[in-house]
């Protein structure tokens, strides 16, 4: 089935690509990519759970924006998604 | 501060099947109605579609798609008269009030984030689920998610989350969710039941009102039997494990309590764990709003609804997953009724007779009787934290492990949910408890059990939040305090 012209963004610079209306987690995971945020405390790896804006563990940076929820979030061309490392506040640490 | 100051005859909260016909009847019975929904569609987690048309959808053949067309059709039809406004993306942060009712509302797309305030003479309330945890070695590996997350990502994205899926848990979320994922030409390693769910035929007595559930679940086992699918029952997932992301799973054989029977595990190797224990209803806005609330036959909480939908607060109305997990089905008849009675309180002549809101009603009797019977049958059951060592992270964004908590509860007089969070910090991040209160319920409970009351009020002390979705102190200052400058810093 067509779909409509592919957007393009980009993960920690790696270009991707999407379809506009997919979320930024399932454009992720379409690339194969499962994980993109460490925890606060241990440096954890994670990546969707709920998958459905409740359980706030797929945060993302969105083009500077820490703290954006991955699952509940639509892409756009353009975006430049960065992997979040705890609080995502890194600047202010 | 935007704040529209002419108050809807009704804001409906929630536009999934129960919302949405509770928006249209509403509407049609010539209120003014208020349509609030998170998602950037209407649909809810069953009817979950793509925002943009031309993603193909998976699972359209299920047969009450139809019905739900149908709402839509007509929700378009009342915005072209002006008697439906739809506000998409956004969500209700808290509700307020004996009538009329404050909603404060936030947006729920990319951010900046904006607030608006609506008032409203009568509410629905049809917020919907989300998939109930229970926590495992290993379930905070990437590649484990919820089965809601695995519908979510296929319906609403088309994308497939893995190469090959292992569904787990218990009820007949795992057939549905193997389903989609074979329907979009996934792989799925197999279905594993912790239940046995053949005991639903003991139940027989009460499933006459399942009838029309059967050609889903018929068509899900032919799918899966098609697909040679292996259905483990009475098998759990005992640990998931790979490095810095999930890359096999362990599975045993348990027994009715869920303990396991053997020494032995099976390895099944996958890069998704699908899992799902049952469904938390989002019922922070009617505890909020300080309705009735009651233990449901699933053991979460729900709000007490009279046969109009009606809630103990007047003018506040309820209908799906708030008052019991129920199902798809269930939640069009509630919110059908909810729509009537809506309207009926603003002085309205229902659009739904007397005849067909007695049949409707009727459906809701039978349907919650099935729905109580798939409840007892996908119970959760003790076994589940056997290999739960105190290692095992149990609140994940506080990152609190199941030994602290089993501290809290043994020597430092935790009882419940809320002193576990106060003692522990367990609960108290961005989820706000809602992924692990079910969890650290039953660990305190283990001790000593409690009365039917002890249990509704421990639940209802979790679901106590006073904003219900996050929003950042400088958003609130610019909404409440237009003006004033927040100090450098």
């Amino acid at each position: 089935m067509a779909k409509e012209t592919t957007i393009s963004l980009t993960l920690d610079g790696i270009p991707l690509t999407a379809y506009p209306g997919q979320t930024l987690a399932a454009v992720l995971m379409s690339n194969g990519i499962r994980s993109w945020r460490t925890t606060r405390f241990e440096y954890q790896p994670r990546g969707v759970l709920c998958g459905i804006g409740v359980c706030f563990d797929c945060l993302i940076t969105l083009n500077g924006m820490p703290n954006v929820r991955a699952c509940t979030t639509e892409a756009s061309n353009g975006d430049e998604l960065n992997s979040q490392l705890g609080t995502g506040h890194g600047h202010f640490e | 501060m935007a704040t529209s100051n002419k108050p809807v005859d009704v804001a409906v909260i929630g536009s999934g099947p129960a919302g949405m016909a509770a928006a249209v009847v509403a509407g049609e019975s010539g209120a003014s109605v208020l349509l609030i929904d998170a998602s950037g569609r209407a649909g809810g987690q069953f009817y979950r579609r793509p925002t943009n048309p031309l993603v193909p959808v998976a699972g359209r053949s299920l047969h009450k798609w139809a019905l739900f067309d149908d709402l839509e059709v007509r929700a378009e039809n009342l915005s072209r008269h002006g008697m439906l406004t739809t506000m998409r993306s956004t969500m209700v942060w808290s509700a307020e009030g004996t009538g009329p009712f404050q909603i404060q509302t936030r947006t729920n797309s990319r951010p900046p984030e904006r607030l608006e305030t609506v008032v409203a003479t009568t509410l629905v309330i049809a917020t919907g689920a989300f998939d109930r945890h229970l926590p495992f070695p290993g379930w905070e590996l990437p590649g484990v998610m919820s089965c809601g997350a695995v519908q979510a990502l296929v319906k609403g994205s088309g994308v497939l989350p893995g190469q090959r899926i292992l569904v787990a848990g218990t009820g007949p979320i795992l057939l549905a969710v193997a389903a989609t994922v074979l329907e979009a030409g996934g792989s799925v390693a197999a279905v594993v039941e912790a239940n046995s769910p053949e005991r639903l035929l003991v139940r027989a007595h009460r499933l006459t009102g399942a009838l029309d559930k059967s050609p889903d679940l018929a068509r899900y086992i032919a799918l899966l039997a098609r697909h040679r699918v292996p259905y483990l029952r009475r098998h759990r997932v005992i640990a998931a494990q790979g490095k810095g992301q999930l890359d096999f799973v362990e599975v045993a054989k348990v027994d009715r309590d869920w303990h396991q029977t053997s020494e032995d595990s099976r390895v099944i190797t996958c890069d998704v764990l699908a899992i799902g224990f049952g469904f938390t209803a989002s019922t922070e806005l009617l505890v909020q709003l300080n309705a009735e609330m009651c233990v449901s036959g699933d053991g979460g909480l729900a709000v007490n609804v009279d046969s109009h939908q009606g809630t103990s607060v007047v003018g506040v109305f309820a209908c799906g997953e708030t008052t019991g997990v129920g199902g798809a089905d269930l939640a069009l008849a509630e919110g059908m009724i909810a729509g009537a009675s809506a309207a009926q309180k603003l002085g309205l002549a229902s659009r739904l007779g007397r005849r067909e809101l007695e049949v409707a009603k009727r459906r809701v009797r039978r349907l919650r009787n099935v729905a109580d019977a798939f409840s007892s049958t996908f119970a959760t059951h003790n076994g589940w934290t056997d290999q739960v060592g105190d290692n095992t992270t149990i609140c994940r964004c506080e990152e609190v492990r199941a030994g602290t908590i089993r501290n809290a509860v043994d020597h430092l007089g935790a009882v419940d949910v809320r002193s576990v969070k106060l003692t522990t910090r367990a609960g108290m991040g961005w989820c706000q408890g809602r992924v692990c209160s079910y969890a650290i319920n039953l660990m305190c409970s283990r001790k000593a059990v409690p009365t039917p009351e002890g249990q509704r009020d421990a639940l209802l002390a979790a679901e106590r939040r006073p904003m219900t979705a996050p929003v950042t102190l400088g958003t609130l200052a610019q909404h409440f305090a237009p003006g004033v400058e927040p100090p450098d810093c």
